[in-house]
């Protein structure tokens, strides 16, 4: 019989690195230290400040400040933008992502980069756009002048504004997944007698769904707290075409700094509530991803 | 119900997948299509499900022409090579779909589609697994989930893409010969895509075999492996060794200088022995043994150079206590052979 005898070790197993990857204590700990003092000053401290200042003179001006005709008319016109431009991003997101991800066809290189045009595009600019078209002086704006239909500085050139600004949340979000996941599934339904809409509805659109939500959420992020492009088409009448954060701008201007920051506050609030649906469904989506690495993996 | 592809063109940009093929299938037949990657058997079955559709040519099931049919409207039964479940629905409700998908007036009513359900897993010897996921099942059991959905809306031909491509050995093995077992129950016609040849002859009442867009025969699979009509049937259906060489009248001359022919062995229809037998043999030098296995495959280099593998039964290897490096002599008991303007032809 073969015995084999192994080399004893002549360094107790403790006093050695764990792991290859692993650097001493104090480097692991002055590199959180700085990482954690970094977050704080840049992150925490600018938070603690705006709520901190907008409840400087009391929950009483607070709730004044947040329930004074033009904030009201700040928040109310937000929530339009917002509503609108969501919901109508989705849809377009919805389609360019099945077209791009499902199909093959001429220019499909070109409409991904048309897709992302508005990221890389100033704001400012995204707003001079609707104001060359649809401005006065503008290409259509005669026209429009004379059918007495109001784009510029009212409701409609801020809510096209806001949904040109946020276009690519969707799509971009959506593209990857549906390209990833393939089209099998699809000719599976097709195959068992399904029609294209009910193979859109019980099949592509269930696959996307968490990532779906993910982009609904950025976009609205987006679309509540887009500034550039808005103040351009907005004309900051106020009561009538003030978003919130151009109401916030204008109280900050006149030195109204805690109504300005309660406002802010209530961005702030929406900007939390973001984060954490964004991490529930990250979670929920990175979840789904691992069931379908599995699923791939044990195919190959 | 009976399959025809006539003359059956299929071009991807520069690449022909398919070059003027016919095919019929006859009703309730067990048909595979049988070749390597690149040789159009997936284009094909794809044409004849509606997923894909021909350049030329035309679909008939039944001597009805559908080439103008969708997938949707064809009613034929698909079983992808990754399974294709629909990942965020229980077993039962993939194998279900196809039946709640049907417009209002076919669809069966909810208590129907419940017992067909349960006896489609009844026939998968899945029942207790109605309520899993896809992601919970291994792939042998998410394989026959897809036949089962693929099943319940009672299509009138089952196609299956490489069904069993991508399970390991053992599960595969087990899983065709319950497919076999299943199509001598319900004798739906059924064709199966496989690049594996041995899947192919055990599974199949009759095999396609093709190549490079084209067929190269159909027949039994007593009939393609015994009576090969071309070079890249006898090649492609098992292991061969390949000489050069000349016919005369009956004879074959396997290295001469003059090479009109290819003369194709199988390794287990060379002989091995000490002595020369006074009919066709030649010398050669043993250079590797492995006796695992049912066979004894020895490999060996022929007296021109070229190697050379032979497959012996154990008694015939144990009764001849062959070593590494011996000089014996290597005895042909069939070949065949095909002229060289085939390979040629075939080459292009």
């Amino acid at each position: 019989m073969a015995s084999i005898t192994l080399p004893n070790p002549g360094v107790p197993a403790a006093s050695r690195a764990v792991q290859a990857t692993t650097e001493q204590p104090w480097v692991r700990w002055s590199l959180i230290a700085i990482a954690v003092a970094f977050l704080g000053v840049f992150l925490f401290l600018p938070l603690a400040i705006v709520f901190s200042s907008a409840l400087e003179k009391g929950v009483s001006v607070y709730v004044g400040a947040l329930r004074e005709p033009d904030a009201m008319a700040a928040i109310k016109l937000t929530l339009i933008a917002a509503g609108i431009s969501v919901p109508l991003n989705m849809i377009f997101g919805i389609a360019a992502a099945w077209a791009i991800g499902k199909f093959d066809f001429l220019g499909k290189s070109l409409l991904v980069t048309l897709i992302d045009l508005p990221f890389s595009v100033s704001p400012v600019v995204s707003g001079l756009i609707y104001v060359l078209i649809f401005g006065l002086q503008g290409l259509l704006g005669p026209w429009l002048a004379v059918h007495n239909i109001k784009i510029i500085f009212a409701v409609p050139g801020i809510v096209l504004a806001t949904m040109f600004v946020t276009f690519p949340f969707v799509a971009r979000e959506l593209i990857p997944l549906v390209e990833a996941q393939g089209t099998e599934e699809e000719e599976a339904a097709l195959t068992l007698g399904a029609n294209g809409w009910q193979t859109f509805w019980r099949v592509t659109l269930p696959n996307v769904k968490w990532g779906l939500l993910y982009g609904v959420i950025l976009c609205n992020a987006r679309a509540m707290g887009e500034f550039g492009a808005v103040s351009v088409v907005s004309g900051h009448i106020r009561g009538r075409t003030n978003t919130m954060p151009l109401h916030i701008e204008i109280l900050y201007n006149e030195y109204q700094f805690a109504p300005a920051f309660a406002v802010a506050s209530l961005l702030a609030l929406l900007a939390l509530a973001t984060l954490l649906a964004k991490t529930v469904v990250e979670w929920k989506a990175r979840q789904q991803s691992t069931e379908l690495q599995r699923m791939s993996g044990e195919a190959l | 119900m009976s399959i025809e592809a006539v003359n059956i063109t299929k071009r991807f940009g520069h690449f022909t997948a398919l070059d003027d093929v016919t095919l019929e299938i006859p009703s309730g037949e067990l048909v595979a299509l049988l070749g390597p990657s690149g040789s159009g058997k997936t284009t094909l079955l794809r044409i004849i499900a509606g997923l894909e559709f021909p350049d030329v040519g035309t679909v008939r099931f039944d001597g009805r022409d559908i080439s103008d049919r969708s997938a949707q409207e064809r009613r034929v039964g698909f079983v992808f090579q990754h399974y294709a479940l629909f990942r965020h629905m229980t077993v039962f409700e993939n194998i279900a779909f196809g039946l709640q998908v049907r417009p209002r007036e076919f669809r069966p009513s909810r208590n129907q589609i419940r017992t067909k359900v349960h006896n489609l897993l009844k026939l998968i010897q899945l029942e207790n697994l109605a309520d899993r996921y896809p992601s919970q099942l291994s792939g042998g059991q998410r394989q026959r989930v897809a036949l089962a959905r693929a099943l319940a809306v009672e299509p009138s031909v089952l196609l299956l893409d490489e069904p069993f491509g991508a399970l390991d050995a053992k599960v595969r093995m087990e899983l065709r010969r319950w497919l076999r077992q299943l199509h001598d129950e319900i004798h739906i016609t059924s064709v199966f895509v496989t690049h594996d040849q041995e899947e192919a002859l055990e599974v199949a009442d009759r095999v396609v075999v093709m190549n490079e867009g084209r067929i190269e025969q159909v027949g039994s699979p007593d009939d393609v492996y015994n009576r090969p009509a071309s070079a890249f049937v006898y090649n492609f259906l098992g292991n061969v060794n390949l000489f050069h060489g000349r016919v005369e009248e009956d004879k074959t001359y396997i290295h001469e200088v003059e090479t009109g022919h290819v003369v194709y062995v199988r390794p287990h229809l060379l002989d091995i022995a000490r002595l020369p037998n006074g009919g066709s043999h030649f010398r050669a030098r043993i250079k590797h043994i492995n006796a695992a296995g049912p066979l004894v495959k020895v490999e060996a280099i022929a007296e021109w150079g070229d190697p050379v593998r032979v497959e012996l039964p154990q008694e015939r290897f144990r009764s001849l206590q062959l070593m590494k490096n011996e000089e014996v002599f290597i005895i042909p008991k069939d070949v065949q052979v095909f002229p060289v303007r085939n390979e040629a032809a075939r080459a292009k």
